[in-house]
């Protein structure tokens, strides 16, 4: 078998995501219901298409860890972290809101571990020790499934619209339209 | 009354345990349970689907190892539909599988297990993580950084996704290397083996030599081992024949397809977890410490024990070096890391040969497949352990049966029994502090265990619970950190 090098179909090197000025990171399991809103967000946000070319997204299911550590000691990161997920804070199902980073007591249980989640911790140290804005934007859970079940509930589907106008809006506030 | 001490969860595993240390009326240690929650309903998610859909899905069972499962389940639908990948389908694989592994051991090491040695068990746990480290030291956390991020940009070149992988297919990989890639790669392949070079270096002059002691001590069991070989006894991490030694160093090799004939799983009432064990020893299950029956590990050290050599030249003197200073086979449990650095190497040198070889950029890297009824069981090395799929479909290639056996599991039983070692040595007459504690968490560390859970909370509400346990086993308290 022969190696081959044609200059056209030579593919770019991917894009370096702790170059982006703003992350979008979807965090959570698509094979446990509702746990699935991060991952699901980033794939109908990146489908509806005119991404700043600064923005950078990311659907990290549950390997966040791969990237939140490296982002932490990395020499170049974002301007601001937008975190996705879903969660269960005993709200109305479907209801979105932000998450403030110091409203989470730190606990022993959050102490760098490289759980399916960023850690409160870590997210806390990405944004004192390197400057990052950490945003996070959570939709309550209907429910999580026992065992796996694929699919959001039809209330945590409904709050896709809502969640993308809200990450739009902390996209603008960072990076100025068009660039 | 006895009273029971719990560590729960164990803070930077890949996902949560809870240690219950029972003692007893003087104060010593009764008993120890490492208890941990188990995906469920795998099996069931996947029948009915094609099978060529399960190397994708399975990378979302948990992002701790997504190639491993992704390679493993690439390989039982190989064995289902009968083929055998291209050879450049197949390198391509080994490549990304060394390439992932290289990233895993360097986080081990250096995020997760390595925090304990540099910052020191009796440091608060507030510094003894990697920030800590990247505090005490930063030029080497700056180090660590810069390879596992080469890690990632070298795996998002070669298949586009490092996370959540789809490039290996039945028959093969979807996309073949191109030359300018391959250049880009090979480049970035050389600099993570300039680093682990340094880092085995590193560890061995300023890390290992304080904590012997430790390590002749913590959570040291005698037990079997497995690890996979090739038809020349070299460790392989991909493919081969599972070999199988017996604490005395005797061992039996056999083929993946043939597992249930050597290993099965016990259940136990307490535990979430399955038990596997040597079946074929024919000893029964017992993890007595001073007579454990049917106990085997895997993972790094487990690998080291049962492989006869390494096949790339600096790794192999690295793990001559290491026998002639342990034996063989070597029962000391955090040891662990020590061959988890000697594997980081063995992968660094391995991506950088793989990556010489012409037959790498070819573009033939599939093998056709048709679906058919048949039984496929692929296995791998994960970095946690020997990983099985085993599937099952129908005429139409729909899946009608599927098993996991994962690397955490093999080593459920042996963490259990470091654990009350190392509680045993550890604790006396009631005396304990946050020190102890924390060396009794590096038994289990030096595992590296994936404990996986289905949900999570962002307060962490669900991975902290404690029960407090009366001699009678009522429980008598529920704490929620």
């Amino acid at each position: 078998m022969q190696s081959h090098r044609d200059p056209a179909e030579e593919r770019p090197e991917p894009e370096d995501l702790n170059e982006k000025e703003v992350l979008v990171i979807g965090c959570g399991n698509v094979l446990f219901g509702d746990d699935g809103f991060g991952p699901t967000f980033i794939k109908e946000y990146s489908a509806r298409g005119g991404i700043p070319s600064g923005v950078g997204l990311l659907d990290a299911g549950t390997g966040v860890r791969e990237v939140l550590f490296d982002l932490a000691l990395g020499e170049r990161r974002p301007k601001r972290i937008i975190v996705i997920d879903a969660i269960d804070v005993g709200r109305a199902a479907g209801e979105v809101f932000e998450v403030d980073l110091d409203g989470i007591p730190a606990k022993k249980a959050d102490d760098f571990s490289m759980h399916q989640l960023p850690t409160s911790n870590l997210l806390r140290e990405l944004r004192a020790s390197c400057g990052v804005d950490i945003r996070i934007v959570a939709v309550q859970v209907e429910s999580i499934p026992e065992s796996m079940r694929a699919g959001l509930s039809g209330p945590v589907a409904a709050a896709l619209p809502e969640v993308s106008a809200m990450v739009s809006a902390l996209i603008a506030e960072t990076i100025p339209a068009g660039v | 009354m006895g009273k029971t001490l719990t560590i729960a969860p164990v803070s930077r595993l890949e996902g949560h345990a809870k240690v219950t240390i029972e003692l007893d009326d003087d104060g010593n240690v009764a008993d120890t349970f490492v208890n941990i929650v188990e995906l469920r309903g795998f099996e069931k998610f996947c029948i009915g689907r094609p099978v060529e859909e399960l190397p994708r899905i399975v990378t979302s069972i948990c992002g701790v190892c997504p190639w491993s499962h992704h390679l493993a389940s690439a390989k039982a639908c190989d064995a289902v539909y009968g083929v055998e990948p291209a050879p450049a389908g197949r390198k391509l694989r080994e490549l990304c599988n060394a390439i992932a592994y290289t990233e895993e051991h360097i986080l081990h090491f250096f995020f997760l297990a390595g925090a304990d040695f540099v910052m020191g068990p009796g440091a608060d746990h507030k510094v003894r993580n990697v920030i800590g480290i990247a505090q005490a030291a930063p030029e080497i956390g700056k180090r660590v950084v810069r390879n596992r991020h080469l890690g990632s940009r070298m795996l998002n070149i070669v298949s586009g996704k490092s996370i959540h992988p789809v490039t290996a297919v039945p028959g093969g990989f979807s996309k073949p290397l191109t030359e300018h890639e391959r250049e880009t790669v090979l480049k970035m392949a050389e600099e993570v083996l300039e680093f682990s070079k340094w880092a085995i270096a590193w560890a061995k002059s300023d890390i290992f030599p304080k904590y012997l002691d430790a390590v002749k001590t913590v959570g040291v069991i005698k037990t079997g081992y497995m690890g996979t070989v090739r038809a020349d006894g070299s460790m392989d991490l991909y493919d081969g024949k599972i070999r199988l030694m017996k604490p005395d160093g005797t061992y039996e090799d056999f083929s993946d397809k043939d597992y249930a004939d050597h290993i099965e799983e016990k259940v136990l009432p307490w535990s979430y977890l399955k038990f596997p064990y040597a079946k074929k020893w024919g000893e029964g299950f017992s993890m007595d410490l001073d007579s454990p029956k049917g106990i085997y590990r895997t993972n790094t050290l487990a690998r080291m024990n049962a492989c006869d050599r390494l096949s790339t030249p600096l790794a192999q003197k690295e793990l001559e070096a290491f026998r002639e200073a342990f034996g063989r086979p070597c029962h000391l449990t955090l040891l662990y890391n020590w061959a988890r650095l000697i594997e980081l190497l063995y992968n660094a040198e391995y991506a950088v040969q793989l990556l010489k070889d012409p037959e790498i950029t070819s573009r033939e890297t599939r093998t056709p497949v048709s679906p058919r009824a048949g039984r496929g069981v692929g296995h791998v090395e994960a970095p946690r352990g020997t990983l099985f799929h085993d599937y099952e479909t129908d005429a139409a290639g729909m899946v009608t049966n599927v098993n996991l056996i994962v690397g955490t599991t093999h080593n459920n039983a042996p963490i259990n029994m470091a654990v009350k070692q190392a509680a045993r040595t550890l604790i006396k007459s009631g005396k304990y502090d946050e020190a102890l504690l924390n060396t009794v968490e590096m038994a289990i560390r030096a595992y590296d265990p994936c404990f996986s859970c289905a949900t999570h909370n962002l307060d962490g509400r669900m991975a902290v619970k404690i029960d407090i346990v009366g001699p009678d086993r009522e429980v008598r308290a529920t704490l929620a950190t």
